[in-house]
């Protein structure tokens, strides 16, 4: 019976015009979004790859010269994107990707792209994960809102149920249809990159690489699932096919454009971003403080400049000086981030009640480009610049002694350069996009499991009112 | 006839209000939309205080820096505080680095409130100092990546995305209901043509929106921020609301054609909606991503390289200056100001020259990001005339002083002052002019200068003039065939 209302329902589907305009729309956005991604992948990898051996060449052929002017110069580092960043782009455009490893202070990911960008950036990227989180949802409840309401306006529900035919029969088998229509857009071109994707890693990202696929694909089948039956129970519960594509339209309205920005707006209420000058200041002041104590302990001097230190303890000095801040800046960047974390994790409970919220920092973090991650690459990016700085130091500790205020002439070479050794980021695992995200992932098959609760009481009311 | 049109007109506007307030439907959307145009104003006033915070506080700091600079120096002048080697405000290449304190700031535009546009992205305030453009120039104000990603709910997200819907949610069964209820038949046998039944349907429903969306912010506005009280600024809140207006007027005609084709409700809202996705989020979104593709970036990886490659250059270049002897920190008298002059050690002196360098190698590059933005931007000018809701939204930035435009005049005012900040100190530098008393208060200043009002104007009523026209245009063609009788009945 179940089958028999599926292949009914997916019949009289495909005949509609709804379907097939609606449908053909998406799937060619989605094959624009995936042929975009992927151009613009390629370009970012191989620009970023190219970059990064570049300066490191450059850093180990910069000759014979001061280590630290060397640090000063530094080097920059790039954060490779993530294999499936082509599938969703997540806060890739707003964070940027290379971080300048330079003596001194920690750096941020600078030039983000989304400042190279016009105000239509602002409208949305096009991207394979917005149109299954926005527009899907929008074409299941089109072309379903009257699944229900519809034989009911027509007078054959009441047929179909003095066939006998049971409630839970007519709500799956309908459920059925409308997940293969959207099925059926989505499948081919999904699965079709996935092969793709995954066939072009190198064998050791390739495992990785189909875990998260197949964690993406529940997190969205939960998402679309939820939709399939929120559309199947108000259509079972309202009185008319209008009323029903009324409340359809505006739950998907209220869901999907503006929960996810009042939601970030009130999460900034309760967890405030503090402002770059104010962050700056109490930086600047907890590594001057830091500093002091630690210049103070380790050579009895009140300032970094104090007469009484020779210059020729400079590289100690430094050293001193460094270690000092690191601990004034893991605080520091850490607290900030911890705020960014706070506020996107209260968000996540505006996902019960619009999933969206919810699936996009799922996917994100599956995808690889979410803020944990980038945070994980920033972390790497500093732990290297201090390898650099200590590698620096050390060296200058080790050959200052004799040269008293002369100590800028000394000049190291290429062996102590290459004493650094080359930045490697390993992309996380998907364990840890796991760890990060399995809240979202929890909230979305609690919803699902609601919509389907849903469906099922809104079927066994009475349906011959 | 005409008179009778119009008594017709003054009936079904008084028949529909009655009808519409009896059953509700009016009241709710008129309290969602003013809830929603609160809460946008809300945010879009949050916004504008804290940016306009933030300048107060640049400027404050920037103040007391140089208090704290000029009683430095006054006290180090007259032998009384131990110096400290660079941080002496004596010293021209300390002035001009680390003890600077000069900020190039750009004020909220008056109306800021009314849209938050490209602010969240774009910096309102640059530290200067002799450091290279991209050491500072991309520098921006703190905030989570997700919330830019998510944006913000602000009065233009109402106006450009909401507002159509709402017309929708007002407007998809204009004829159609009447029709499904049997009623358009008889009205069609009363002396009444259906092009009036549409327009008196329209003008009531077009009213009681605009009487909430135009006058309850421009009320506020007016109420708590006194600069917005000024002639330019009514005259830009004028603009804003012909251009609401004209948007409002560009979807009920819509409606109005939609109900003209003679389908039942649910199909004419389903067009509505599929029209809306297709001009408000679809369009929009391909657009962006066709501006990237006819016009990319220049690749941020190239400036990066090309950053490093420029500052190897120049480090190697002053080489010399770098490595020489560094006797200051065991010997800081040797930096006291003798007869007007000061020692500047050379490796300061290098760090301003090596910076100096860097910008001169980067400028093309940098040059042509610019250019790119301006390229960009006058490709989304003429791709707005494909979609009324990017057409809207670049003028609602532009009214509220928060588009790329603007964002782009103070980048280049930006770079422009620190080429004078760099030129005031050059000389004193490299020919080690310690800086007086006077110096201080002779610093290069920072002024805004806004950009034309004129321009802005222009660009606002051209895009009011080209929606009107949209509107009468699907407006004329849904009275035309309506009257044709092609509405079903």
């Amino acid at each position: 019976m179940f089958a028999i209302i599926a292949a009914k329902d997916i019949r009289e589907l495909t005949r509609d015009g709804r379907l097939l305009w609606a449908g053909g729309l998406v799937v060619v956005l989605m094959l624009v979004a995936l042929a975009a991604g992927w151009n613009r992948q390629l370009q970012l990898n191989s620009e970023r790859s190219a970059g990064q051996a570049l300066d490191y060449d450059a850093w180990l052929h910069q000759g014979y010269r001061h280590p630290h002017d060397a640090a000063e110069q530094g080097m920059h580092v790039f954060k490779p994107e993530p294999p499936l960043g082509v599938f969703d782009p997540g806060i890739g455009p707003f964070v940027g990707s290379t971080v300048w490893l330079q003596a001194h202070r920690q750096s941020e990911v600078k030039f983000r792209p989304a400042q190279d960008a016009t105000g239509l950036q602002r409208f949305g990227e096009l991207s394979p994960a917005w149109l299954l989180q926005v527009l899907v949802p929008l074409l299941i409840i089109v072309v379903g809102f009257n699944s229900l309401s519809g034989e009911r306006e027509r007078g054959t529900l009441r047929q179909l149920l003095s066939l006998g035919v049971p409630a839970r029969s007519l709500l799956f088998g309908k459920a059925a249809a409308l997940a293969s229509c959207a099925g059926v857009l989505i499948a081919p071109v999904g699965i079709g990159f996935a092969v793709f994707l995954v066939a072009r890693l190198s064998a050791g990202e390739r495992l990785d690489a189909v875990y998260r696929i197949a964690w993406l694909a529940a997190g969205y089948g939960l998402y679309l699932g939820f939709f399939v039956f929120l559309t199947l129970a108000v259509s079972a519960l309202v009185r008319s096919s209008r009323a029903a594509l009324v409340l359809l339209l505006g739950f998907w309205v209220a869901a999907t454009l503006i929960a996810p920005r009042t939601a970030s707006e009130t999460a900034n209420l309760f967890y405030p971003t503090p402002s770059r000058l104010a962050f700056d200041d109490h930086l600047s002041h907890d590594i001057a403080e830091a500093a002091g104590k630690a210049w103070a302990a380790h050579f009895g001097v009140r300032s970094q400049w104090d007469p009484s230190l020779p210059l020729s303890k400079w590289g100690a000095a430094l050293k001193v000086d460094d270690a000092a801040g690191y601990s004034a800046l893991d605080e520091n960047f850490g607290g900030l981030w911890d705020t960014f974390e706070r506020q996107q994790r209260a968000q996540e409970w505006v996902g019960l009640v619009a999933p969206i919220v919810a699936l996009r920092g799922f996917s994100m973090g599956l995808a690889g480009t979410d803020f944990s991650q980038h945070r994980d690459f920033s972390i790497a990016a500093e732990t290297q610049r201090r390898k650099i700085q200590d590698i620096v130091s050390e060296d200058l500790i080790e050959h200052a002694d004799p040269l008293g205020n002369a100590h800028f002439t000394y000049k190291a070479g290429p062996e102590l350069w290459a004493s650094v050794p080359p930045f490697k980021y390993q992309l996380p695992s998907v364990s840890f996009a796991l760890a990060h995200h399995w809240t979202s992932l929890a909230l979305l098959a609690v919803m699902f499991c609601l919509s389907v609760a849903l469906a099922q009481y809104a079927l066994s009311r009475p349906l011959m009112r | 006839m005409k008179s009778r049109t119009l008594a017709n007109l003054s009936l079904i506007i008084r028949h529909e209000a009655r009808i519409l307030v009896r059953d509700r439907t009016l009241p709710l959307v008129c309290c969602v939309l003013a809830l929603m145009v609160g809460y946008g104003l809300f945010v879009g006033l949050a916004q504008a205080t804290l940016r306009d915070r933030m300048v107060a506080q640049v400027e404050k700091h920037e103040q007391a820096t140089q208090r704290a600079n000029a009683g430095t120096l006054q006290s180090v002048l007259a032998g009384k505080s131990a110096l400290v080697p660079f941080s002496n405000p004596a010293n021209p290449a300390a002035m001009a680095g680390t003890l600077s304190g000069r900020f190039a700031t750009i004020p909220n535009a008056p109306l800021a409130t009314l849209a938050i546009g490209q602010s969240d992205m774009m910096p309102n305030y640059y530290r200067i100092s002799y450091l290279s453009k991209v050491q500072f120039m991309y520098d921006t104000e703190i905030e989570n990546p997700w919330n830019l990603l998510s944006g913000h709910f602000d009065l233009a997200f109402v106006i450009v995305f909401v507002l159509p819907l709402l017309v929708t949610t007002l407007g998809y069964n204009l004829l159609s209901a009447e029709r499904e209820h049997g009623t358009l038949r008889m009205l069609c046998s009363q002396p009444l043509s259906v092009a009036t039944l549409l327009t008196g349907k329209i003008v009531v429903r077009m009213l009681a929106l605009l009487t909430i969306v135009i006058p309850l912010p421009i009320v506020v506005l007016l109420l708590v921020r006194p600069e917005t009280r000024g002639a330019e600024q009514l005259g830009l809140m004028l603009s804003w609301s012909a251009l609401v207006a004209s948007y409002a007027l560009f979807w009920f005609a819509v409606a109005a054609l939609v109900n003209a084709t003679g389908l039942p409700s649910s199909t004419n809202a389903l067009i509505m909606v599929a029209l809306w996705t297709l001009l408000v989020l679809i369009l929009p979104v391909t657009m962006n991503l066709v501006v990237g593709l006819v016009s990319p970036a220049p690749s941020r990886t190239e400036l990066a390289s090309r950053t490093r490659v420029a500052t190897a250059e120049s480090l190697r270049e002053y080489e010399s200056l770098y490595s020489a002897d560094y006797r200051y920190a065991s010997d800081p008298e040797a930096l006291l100001v003798k007869d007007k002059r000061i020692e500047v050690p050379s490796r300061m002196r290098a760090f301003f020259l090596a910076k100096q360098r860097v910008d001169e190698k980067i400028e093309p590059l940098l040059e042509r990001f610019d250019q790119q933005l301006l390229q960009q931007q006058r490709l989304v000018d003429r791709l707005s005339l494909l979609s009324p809701a990017i057409l809207v939204n670049e003028a609602l930035n532009s009214i509220a002083g928060t588009d790329s435009r603007r964002f782009v005049a103070f980048k280049d005012q930006t770079e422009a002052f620190h080429e004078g900040w760099r030129r005031y100190f050059s000389p004193r530098i490299l020919e080690s002019r310690a800086m007086t008393v006077q110096d201080l208060s002779s610093l290069p200043q920072w002024h805004w200068i806004e950009i034309p009002a004129s321009e802005t104007r222009w660009s606002i009523w051209w895009r009011t003039a080209l929606m009107l026209a949209l509107a009468f245009m699907v407006g004329g063609v849904a009275l035309a065939r309506s009257s044709r009788g092609s509405a079903g009945f």
